[in-house]
């Protein structure tokens, strides 16, 4: 019998449950998290199963929740705190950066912990509530950032996410919760942070991409066939890159574009568009391209946000060029 | 040290302290002055690098709040605690290896002067970000309380750090959660050069914490190691037993500049004459060990042993290799990605 189909978000709620199945290490603990079930809904059912001891609700406190939780960690669990939007994150950056960074390099403490994020756009959610903040922790080191764009790597990511022994961002599209549906994963699926993956097959073009782009390329790129042979890699882990796998792809085909939802100098496009620059200069039969919003805060009002967003068309419009260059 | 011992206050009678415990407070604010002093001179000569901090004045609180604790609580001591660590049972080498940069010090070299842990024995590193340890303690008081195990974890801010968004949703986390986690205020009344009059309108951390927070936060002459013992002792035992999180404002005077570059113009001269004659923590201990009966020659003997042990603890860290530059990428994670 074939596995039953899951939404996006009953991915990320699987992978928790299983992993507190698995492991009495780790507990949950955000804003609404327990009783309501979380501001999207992601931990419904959670403190039914697993009571209040492994599903905390805490007060509106992210430099509190989240120093907790490495507090927590030093201590041998294994906690998954959640953002009621990522766009919070600016909140509780400094014990992020701070401790939850520096402190193996420094002194060899592991703190497993992993933080949730839900981030992107096309919710109507304006400045506060939309943004893919994905980039300020691009290039930091001793943390990992994971952007799942599948209902797959919704659960293996986020598996992986708790076994991994350092804190993992994990950055989950709000407007993938229930957009996507695929397969429920078996529960040993795991994605290996650090890797990315060729989604698609090409040779023409690399579309090098992660999260909501992830969807938005594949469509594209499908739509594009036969004409032009548009290669996918979905990066899956943003930081640290997977450098062989994007110099590999642009090697096979000599051209490439990052798309991404976070506006044009953040996320891991300049990363990217630097890497191609020093090491696959001479692969390259023209300038690599970057799709992504302007450098604004994200819009509310439907016109400008469409606007913002990237576009299956604008995508389009750029790979052609690209192509013809 | 120029202190007139007729003119040193005591610390008061505390019959129930054992002798174990003031001869290990007295080792720790020993310890802890002797270091300073000799780390104030290897700054000045250029062998220590970056900055130095001293806890001169307040040595009593960080060793006694140490010695409070038992060996299974956890502790994440700040820039003005170094007797915690001796407490915990941290050698002199290895805290001078920090300071030196060596590669065999707590943090190999990748950071320096008080700025380290040792998790072998229970002690979280120090961030600079004044207020982050707080949330960072609770946390570990969490895991504690989530398994039912009976320890504590303690860590200690200044007032400074009391102006801190992070030290204030930590005690309030510490209080929904009712973990037991316990917090020394460090109250010298300055922040660099601010004092707390000019920093908040309540100067008064105790009233603050207790009507803010529900958490019980008996004030102490921070420079009475032992009054800071017991009353520390006290509120570890009740956080252990399950009455949810506790605190301790301690009293002191801050002898020194904010760091070794600060000159401390700013201080009143009197009050530092006054706390330097009359109550000097390491002194107040000394009278007390005296007063109650151990003799001059033995008191005399403490301190020759603990300016021996930091001696051999200079000369062992000063021995120890530098680290090398080609291991700098190692360790950024504890599961590198390839
Ligand atoms: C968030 C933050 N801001 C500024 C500093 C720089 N700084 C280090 S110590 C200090 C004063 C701290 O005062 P207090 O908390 O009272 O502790 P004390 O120095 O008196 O022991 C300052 C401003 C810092 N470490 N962290």
């Amino acid at each position: 019998m074939a596995a039953a189909e899951i939404t996006y978000l009953e991915a990320i709620r699987l992978a928790m449950r299983d992993a507190m199945r698995d492991d009495e290490r780790v507990f949950l603990l955000g804003e609404d998290v327990g009783h309501f079930g979380g501001a999207f809904g992601v931990t419904q059912g959670l403190l039914d199963e697993f009571g209040g001891d492994r599903v905390i609700d805490t007060p509106i406190s992210e430099e509190g929740f989240i120093g907790a939780a490495f507090g927590a960690a030093w201590m041998g669990e294994r906690p998954i705190a959640e953002l009621q939007f990522a766009d919070f994150v600016s909140c509780p950056f400094d014990q992020i950066v701070t401790v939850g960074a520096k402190t193996h390099w420094r002194n060899g403490i592991a703190l497993p912990v992993v933080i949730r994020l839900p981030s992107g756009g096309g919710v109507r959610g304006g400045p506060f509530h939309a943004s893919s903040p994905e980039g300020w922790f691009v290039g930091t080191a001793g943390l990992k950032v994971v952007c799942p764009g599948t209902v797959e790597d919704a659960y293996g990511l986020l598996r992986a996410a708790v076994e991994d022994d350092d804190p993992v961002l994990y950055f989950e599209h709000k407007a993938l919760y229930r957009r996507l549906r695929a397969p429920q994963p078996d529960a040993s699926y795991r994605v290996p942070i650090g890797r990315a993956r060729v989604a698609r097959d090409g040779t023409d073009v690399s579309v090098i991409t992660y999260g909501s782009g992830v969807s938005l390329a594949l469509g594209v790129a499908e739509a594009m066939a036969p004409g032009a042979s548009v290669e996918v890699l979905d990066l899956r882990t943003i930081w640290p890159l997977d450098v062989e796998a994007v110099l590999e792809s642009v090697a096979r085909t000599s051209r490439a574009l990052v798309l991404q939802e976070a506006s044009r100098s953040t996320g891991a496009a300049n990363t990217i568009v630097s890497l191609v620059a020093q090491r696959a200069f001479e692969r390259l039969d023209a300038p690599i391209r970057v799709v992504a919003p302007p450098d604004t805060p994200v819009p509310y009002a439907p016109e400008l946000e469409d606007a913002y967003l990237p576009s299956a068309a604008g995508l389009t419009s750029a790979l052609e060029d690209l192509l013809g260059y | 040290m120029a202190t007139d011992a007729s003119a040193v206050i005591p610390c008061e009678e505390a019959p129930a302290v054992d002798d174990d415990v003031r001869r290990r407070i007295f080792r720790c604010v020993l310890l802890h002055r002797l270091m300073e002093e000799r780390i104030m001179l290897l700054y000045k000569q250029g062998r220590i690098p970056g900055s130095v901090y001293t806890g001169r004045g307040q040595e009593a609180v960080g060793a006694a709040a140490g010695v409070a604790l038992s060996a299974d609580d956890v502790v994440a001591p700040l820039n003005r605690e170094m007797g915690c660590h001796i407490a915990r049972g941290v050698t002199v080498a290895h805290i001078f290896r920090n300071y030196l940069g060596r590669a065999t010090g707590p943090t190999g070299g990748r950071d320096g002067n008080m700025h380290f842990g040792v998790p072998e024995q229970g002690v979280f590193p120090l961030v600079s970000m004044l207020g982050d340890l707080v949330p960072v303690m609770v946390g570990a008081a969490l895991a504690f309380k989530r398994r039912g195990e009976p320890r504590v974890a303690l860590t200690f801010f200044g007032d400074g750090a009391f102006n801190c968004g992070d030290t204030h949703e930590g005690l309030n986390l510490a209080g929904a959660l009712n973990v037991p986690a316990v917090f020394i205020a460090q109250s010298n009344r300055v922040a660099y050069s601010t004092f707390t009059e000019r920093s908040m309108r309540n100067p008064v951390l105790a009233q603050r914490i207790e009507g803010g927070y529900s958490i019980p936060c008996p004030r102490v002459d921070g420079t009475d190691a032992l009054a800071v013992y017991s009353t520390v002792r006290e509120a570890v035992e009740r956080a252990r037993s399950g009455d949810g999180p506790q605190a301790v404002e301690a009293l002191t005077v801050r002898m020194d500049g904010h760091a070794a570059h600060d000159d401390a113009r700013y201080m009143d001269r009197e009050l530092l004459h006054e706390y330097a004659t009359r109550r000097d923590p390491v002194e107040r201990l000394a009278a007390r060990l005296i007063a109650d009966g151990m003799s001059a020659d033995e008191v005399a003997s403490l301190r020759d042993a603990a300016a021996a042990e930091v001696a051999a603890g200079l000369a062992e860290a000063e021995a120890a290799p530098a680290p090398d530059p080609a291991t700098l990428e190692q360790g950024v994670y504890a599961s590198p990605v390839r």
